[in-house]
């Protein structure tokens, strides 16, 4: 027994004592703490969220989550059959419609503005690195800062900046409630997040912009190319590739975006997305298990969106 | 503005004047000059009507025509903002403090833990490594919002449990944010990591430094500029964050920076120039920051540094 034992400790304790063995533990206690922090924080509070949307959370048994009764499929029920949610015809979206438009509409404006900023900054003209560094400026400002800012430019009285503007050039005859006009205000929405995001956009295509091989537009010049030529015959299909990318990760994160809308409409006026709609189940009339399968709901309409994008867009990119 | 900036001929042909105004009033030129003043125009003047509306007084931001140049330099808007003297002051130190309590200890945990982890994904083998990678990736592209409920559940049990005030607690908005910023600065630490040749690094374990030597006196300094740039996103990331924020914190004494200009913008009586005046001090530090390092910044940007 002793010795059997002896026998098993030395290959064990060989193996354990062994340089690979003692590199794979010391990257384990140098990951740890970033590990944990993880895990903790995201990877169990986002297997804790399916388990609170099939059940009923309140704010009265909120300290007491793990005895909070089942109630199966209810609260993606309540969710579904909820004002706000559902599509009820042209006059009242939904969330769920609102927030497929709006993050779709958002994207493209957001990749076209940025393709046409990387396409300017491609070109040499005097101070152009601080036009580069002035054009990030929406992206990196405090998002509270700017939303702000956009409101108090579409201010409804007749002193707002936009309505002063359009009253003097007499596009319009009186001013405007931009941001609490059904249709005008997921519009203005949409373009806001284009204002903001196109630099991301932009910074990307401009590194894969100044990748391109030079020779290829000599060679498109001497077969006698012009300028459009050029663009939608060298330009584009370089691009093709970090267009997808990009296109994919603005569609994700617009999707899952909260501080946008919040803040400059805070969901009304036909602009209600599902993560504002999450916070208002959830922090507004405190029901943590309809919020929760809310969540859900996002979470799987933005899977969908990535399967559907892996499999057609990136099959196509590889042929 | 811009063609007189670009005017320069490029060849070194000589070119008589008329060639050289026919050179730069082409249409080409005309067109860039033309877009380069609307994109200017588009993004710069939300940050001038930004800065001059946090000087105006009160009756030029009542007035019925917008004021586009104030009068004056006027401090009335900071005033409220910082003199105790004012009939609403605001307490608006205090919540500067607040966020830089939070978003200076956010950064630099986020540097240390980072760096650890990410020299053992960039050096050392061991099982998990892909598996762990691509979890990083999926953090990436997981909604804020849905975190935010179980989050709240989780700190009003452990409230409950342990008896202490766990909501309005800055020490937990840190552990969120670091949550949030971790994966995706080891995943940027990694790869430059990875630009640093191991030879260097296998020299000195050669010569008798252990490992944690070797990190502290040849890997780091060699990663300095990344470092720097992490640190400065995962700052920027926590100082202007909103909805975690807005959740956990209840006590006014508490509020970081965007939690109270959305506090002043939502009172019954608007006046928007001390908002402005808040936005502009919460937004100039980031600005100015981000202009000074732009150069090595952009690197990151691209990299995916900064989510949202």
């Amino acid at each position: 027994m002793t010795t059997s034992a002896k026998d098993l400790r030395s290959p064990f304790s060989r193996r354990w004592n062994s340089v690979r063995a003692r590199e794979a533990r010391l990257a384990w206690i140098l990951i740890l703490p970033t590990a944990l922090i993880v895990f903790g924080l995201v990877v169990f509070p986002a297997i804790f969220s399916i388990w609170i949307s099939f059940h009923q959370v309140g704010l009265r048994n909120l300290n007491d989550v793990f005895h909070a009764p089942f109630v199966g499929l209810e609260n993606y029920r309540r969710v579904l059959n909820d004002f706000a949610f559902k599509f009820q015809g042209l006059q009242s979206w939904g969330a769920a419609v609102t927030s497929v438009v709006y993050s779709f509409s958002a994207t493209i404006l957001t990749l076209i503005i940025g393709l046409i900023a990387s396409l300017l900054l491609n070109q040499p003209f005097r101070a152009r690195g601080l036009a580069r560094a002035i054009f990030l400026f929406p992206y990196v400002a405090p998002i509270v800062s700017v939303a702000f800012v956009w409101r108090w430019i579409l201010d409804p009285r007749p002193s707002g900046v936009l309505n002063d503007i359009l009253v003097k050039l007499g596009a319009i005859q009186l001013p405007k409630a931009y941001l609490a006009t059904r249709g005008l205000a997921l519009l203005l929405v949409i373009v806001f997040e284009a204002w903001r995001y196109f630099p991301f956009a932009m910074l990307m295509i401009l590194a894969r912009l100044q990748a391109v091989d030079k020779l290829l537009y000599e060679a498109a010049e001497v077969d006698g190319a012009n300028v459009r030529h050029k663009f939608w015959y060298v330009t584009l299909p370089e691009l093709r590739y970090v267009l997808g990318a990009v296109f994919l990760l603005r569609l994700i994160w617009t999707f899952n975006k909260f501080d946008d809308i919040f803040l400059l409409t805070g969901g009304g006026f036909g602009t209600n997305v599902l993560p504002v709609l999450t916070y208002q189940f959830s922090f507004k009339s405190f029901d943590f298990g309809k919020g929760a399968a809310n969540a859900m709901i996002l979470l799987v309409i933005m899977t969908m969106f990535l399967a559907v994008y892996v499999t057609t867009v990136m099959r196509n990119v590889e042929e | 503005m811009t063609e007189n900036s670009s005017g320069r001929p490029a060849g070194d042909e000589r070119l008589s004047l008329i060639g050289h105004l026919a050179r730069w009033i082409n249409v080409p030129r005309f067109i860039l000059a033309l877009t380069l003043t609307f994109f200017l125009t588009g993004i710069l003047f939300p940050f001038y009507w930004m800065v001059s509306s946090s000087s105006k007084t009160y009756a030029e931001i009542g007035s019925r025509e917008p004021v586009y140049v104030p009068s004056a330099l006027r401090l009335d808007a900071y005033k409220e903002l910082f003199d105790p003297s004012h009939p609403s002051f605001q307490r608006f130190g205090l919540n500067i403090m607040n966020s830089v309590k939070v978003a200076i200890p956010t950064a630099i945990i986020a540097v240390i833990l980072s760096t650890l982890g990410a020299y053992a994904v960039a050096r050392l083998r061991f099982r998990g490594k892909g598996a762990m990678l691509n979890g990083i990736l999926i953090v990436y592209l997981f909604p804020g919002i849905l975190l935010i409920i179980p989050l709240f559940a989780m700190v009003s049990q452990i409230g409950a449990r342990l008896g202490f005030d766990v909501q309005d607690n800055l020490p937990v908005l840190i552990l969120t944010y670091l949550a949030q910023t971790l994966p995706v600065a080891l995943y940027m630490l990694a790869n430059y990591f990875r630009t640093i040749p191991p030879e260097i690094e296998q020299a000195g374990l050669i010569d008798g430094c252990s490992r944690m030597d070797v990190i502290w006196r040849i890997t780091l300094p060699l990663a300095i500029p990344a470092l720097v740039s992490i640190a400065i996103y995962t700052f920027m990331i926590a100082w202007n964050e909103f909805l975690y924020a807005l959740v956990f914190l209840n006590s006014r004494d508490l509020f970081t920076m965007p939690i109270k200009i959305n506090t002043i913008f939502n009172d019954p009586s608007p006046r928007p120039h001390v908002v402005m005046a808040a936005s502009t001090i919460m937004t100039v530090p980031v600005v100015t920051l981000f202009l000074a390092l732009e150069r090595f910044l952009e690197q990151g940007l691209v990299a995916g540094g900064v989510k949202g």
